[in-house]
């Protein structure tokens, strides 16, 4: 991509900002229908998220007594801007056109960063309820990060570059990693799961526990973004498993002409991310919430050794197969 | 795996939902709902307020003339009840000799006023 | 992190009713455990001190909106005890047969509670949604879904039609099929496993110290029942069994609850099949004779108490409400401490409590130290001062 005027339509207007707002928004809505559905409910309607967040753009902002207000407001910002620019460097049309050499592992931690400022606001909110849930959402991170970034390290280890499109474009002459690496893959949900904080790993906001943990004390734009923070993710982590596993949004096969192809392989990626999508609400519908120190003893013993094993039977084949 | 059963026969069937305003919602014939007199039948023996689990049925004066078991009765009183105290117990039916004071199966609205009357 | 105070109600997403919990917890393990019961007092049994035996039901039954049927079935089986009347063998099969669908509703209630104080809504939603069968059942029978009104001192007040019984018969199939799928859904369901099993263990020793009843001492492997060990209504006629478990924790809970479930569908098609002919009421006198009475009734929740004294009017003395939830308190607070954080809700949730029955008194705490009538404009600004003395938080 050349020029500054379609980079600015990419970042800003399709798939950047706007696109993927209404995406993400677009996301928690069927979501939403879905687990309603799972559970015999009519659920809300599908406009319900956009609602809820404009609405919610429009309430009092209610400070927390001490609190310092500046971190308050800004906290969630710098949550929405982190995940929203870690959504370009995934491929939605094609390659990300700002791709690079080591985008895998900005991403990732650009993907951190919510986690982090949902931590801080927890902490920062002087309530106890919140304290306790912004320890727990830290206890949490230090249990699913590592498996998780191990399982979305492997295809890059196998593929042998650090950059997300050319993992894809690597699968496009391959094959897919899910069928190289079921066990990656299952991790890499599970991880995912657990970093948006969804059943059965919602445990840093149980609502019967701790009201709404970190969540308890925000109100008004700043509970309407880091909801908005949320969807993101949740559409970015989608965007990133099926680049990372599922081959992105390309054909297996090359197009004429290349509109076609981008405009086949957008379809592909809604059709993917949707899947996904069906997949992390069924986890969610089907499971209860474990407890803190159960997930600890799961996430190192189990869900740990697994991505390791994952990593090892990579190395192997790589020495074997690939680099001979 | 059972759960997981439940889960996809419930996504591909309809909800269990009934959305109350727009369809209707069954209502048995014995429902204890909103309270209702038959001026006609009432002779006005104070039966009802004297059971009345919250005491809303008071007796005002009516005088009239009433055929009960083949004669011709005057009555005196008839009872006035104050619709948004009644709890619906149903009491007031059950201990009428007339059945003059019966609860109708049709949802009792709700409100604040406490003086509202049922004649 | 220091000991902290984590102050769980009077309003609280986990319990949805008064009652105030200062955990004191060391991280996630709770220390110790302050108990504030006392939030709803409602003056019921004064009340019922002022109505006849006519108006004192509907008053009786609104002690508790979930065992409704047990509150007047134990007040009139207790006060019919007194008067030395016999109620015909309809009523009684009527009585019990309402007596354990309110026990099978409340159960799929306290399931599907359970599995929400767990984060598994899904069960939650599917329990609330069979209970619906119950209740119109209920609703059916008895023209109300809560508060069912049958009991009448002297027999019950309304008969069955055939109509009637034969849609509850109907229905019974489909419910023992649900009930089957959840005796599936909690033994292969691994998180509520995993936070069920080994949470809230009560001995049996400890259970019959701190004097718990009904499924909670039950889960323990005390094989008592109200409805076997004192027999009321028709239950030496109705084959069933007394459901024991031996865990004794919230997963024992749960399996005796599913238990009961099935034993009282199995009850309640024995009397559906089996009522007997004749009328459902006889002519109580007005008055009562002079006496006290203990009449025990074995609710959803466990062994309900009554006592009742009558001085020889048509009003009781006394009546004094002791409810399941009471006695199964402190066995909840003992085996709270050196628990998870995370498992309050679930521990708390497993006895089924009902807090607003189970108020029986109240502190009053006046500046003044009069109680008095206050009214709503007074309390706003009390309220406003309280809240200027005191200064933010």
């Amino acid at each position: 991509m050349t020029g500054l005027l379609p980079g600015l339509v990419y970042v800003f207007l399709f798939p950047g900002f706007i696109f993927l707002v209404m995406y993400a928004l677009f996301f928690e809505s069927l979501d939403r229908k879905i687990t309603a559905r799972m559970q015999n409910r009519v659920g809300p309607p599908i406009v319900q998220p956009f609602a809820d967040f404009i609405k919610m753009l429009g309430k009092e902002v209610i400070d927390v007594d001490g609190v310092d207000r500046k971190i308050f407001d800004a906290a969630p910002v710098v949550a929405l801007a982190a995940v929203m620019t870690a959504f370009l460097y995934v491929p939605v049309l094609g390659v990300s056109p700002f791709g690079f050499q080591g985008d895998l592992v900005l991403v990732l931690y650009l993907l951190t960063i919510p986690t982090v400022v949902l931590f801080i606001m927890g902490w920062l909110s002087r309530n106890i309820f919140s304290s306790i849930g912004g320890v727990r959402v830290i206890t949490q991170m230090f249990i699913y990060e590592v498996p998780f970034f191990l399982a979305l390290l492997t295809p890059a280890l196998m593929a042998g570059t650090w950059s997300i499109s050319e993992i894809m474009l690597w699968q496009q002459q391959n094959m897919w990693f899910m069928i190289l690496q079921p066990i990656g893959f299952i991790v890499a949900l599970i991880g995912l799961q657990a970093k948006l904080e969804r059943p059965p790993f919602d445990i840093p906001e149980a609502e019967t526990e701790i009201v709404a943990g970190p969540w308890t004390e925000l109100t008004g734009r700043r509970l309407a973004l880091m909801h908005l923070v949320k969807d993101v993710s949740l559409v970015t982590g989608c965007a990133l498993i099926t680049a990372l596993f599922l081959g992105g949004p390309v054909l297996p096969w090359a197009v004429t002409p290349a509109w076609l192809g981008i405009i086949a392989g957008f379809c592909i990626f809604v059709v993917k991310t949707l899947a996904l999508l069906l997949v992390l609400s069924s986890i969610k519908v089907a499971t209860g919430r474990i407890r803190i120190d159960q997930l600890n003893t799961i996430g190192w013993k189990y869900i740990a050794s697994a991505s390791l094993l994952q990593v090892a039977i990579v190395l192997i084949i790589n020495y074997r197969w690939v680099s001979t | 795996m059972s759960v997981l059963k439940e889960m996809f026969r419930n996504l591909l069937s309809k909800p269990f939902t009934i959305l109350y305003p727009k369809e209707p919602v069954p209502i048995p014939d014995r429902f204890r709902g909103r309270v209702a007199i038959r001026d006609e039948k009432c002779i006005g023996c104070s039966k009802c307020s004297v059971v009345c689990s919250v005491q809303c049925i008071s007796m005002v004066d009516s005088p009239k003339e009433i055929e009960f078991k083949d004669k011709i009765l005057m009555r005196k009183k008839k009872p006035q009840l104050k619709l948004f105290r009644c709890i619906r117990c149903g009491l007031c039916e059950r201990h009428c000799p007339t059945g003059a004071i019966y609860l109708k199966n049709e949802l009792s609205d709700s409100g604040t006023d406490r003086e509202v009357v049922v004649i | 992190m220091p000991e902290v105070i984590v102050p769980i109600g009077p309003h609280h997403p986990a319990l949805k009713e008064p009652v105030n919990f200062r955990v004191i917890a060391d991280g996630e393990k709770i220390v110790r455990l302050e108990l504030d019961l006392s939030y709803n007092h409602r003056g019921i049994e004064k009340a019922a001190e002022q109505r006849d035996f006519i108006r004192v039901l509907p008053l009786l039954e609104r002690v508790c909106g979930i065992c409704s049927h047990s509150h007047s079935s134990a007040f009139a089986k207790g006060i019919e005890e007194i008067m030395q009347i016999e109620i015909p063998p309809r009523a009684q099969y009527i009585r019990t047969i309402i007596a354990e669908l309110e026990r099978m509703h409340s159960h799929l209630l306290w399931l599907g509670v359970a599995a929400h104080e767990i984060g598994f809504n899904t069960l939650f939603m599917w329990t609330w949604r069979d209970r619906e069968l119950v209740q119109d059942t209920l609703e059916e029978m008895s023209g109300n879904r809560v508060h069912y009104g049958m009991n009448e001192v002297g027999g019950v007040r309304c008969d069955l039609t055939p109509h009637q019984v034969s849609t509850a018969l109907e229905r019974l199939p489909f419910l023992e099929e649900r009930i089957y799928q959840y005796v599936d859904m909690v033994n292969d369901q691994q998180t509520l496993l995993l936070r069920f099993k080994g949470v809230g263990k009560l001995t049996r020793e400890e259970v019959l110290k701190y004097g718990a009843v009904g499924p909670t001492a039950r889960a323990s492997g005390v094989d008592y029942d109200a409805r076997r060990d004192d027999p009321y209504f028709v239950y030496t006629e109705v084959p069933w069994n007394v459901v024991t478990d031996t865990n004794g924790d919230v997963y024992g809970r749960t399996c005796v609850r599913i238990g009961e479930l099935r034993e009282s569908a199995n009850i309640v098609r024995y009397c559906l099949e089996n009522l007997p002919k004749g009328p459902v009421r006889v002519n109580a006198p007005k008055i009562a004779p002079e006496g006290e009475i203990f009449s025990r009734y074995e609710a959803p929740r466990g062994e309900l108490a009554h006592f009742i004294r009558t001085n020889g009017t048509n009003k009781v003395e006394r009546v004094d409400i002791r409810t399941p939830t009471l006695a199964n308190w402190t066995s909840v607070a003992m085996c709270l401490v050196d628990q998870n954080l995370a498992d309050i809700p679930v521990i708390v949730a497993a006895i089924d409590p009902c807090l607003s029955c189970t108020s029986r008194i109240t502190l009053i705490n006046t500046p003044g130290g009069k109680p008095g009538i206050v009214t709503f404009d007074e309390l706003r600004k009390r309220g406003q001062t309280y809240c200027q003395e005191q200064g933010p938080p």
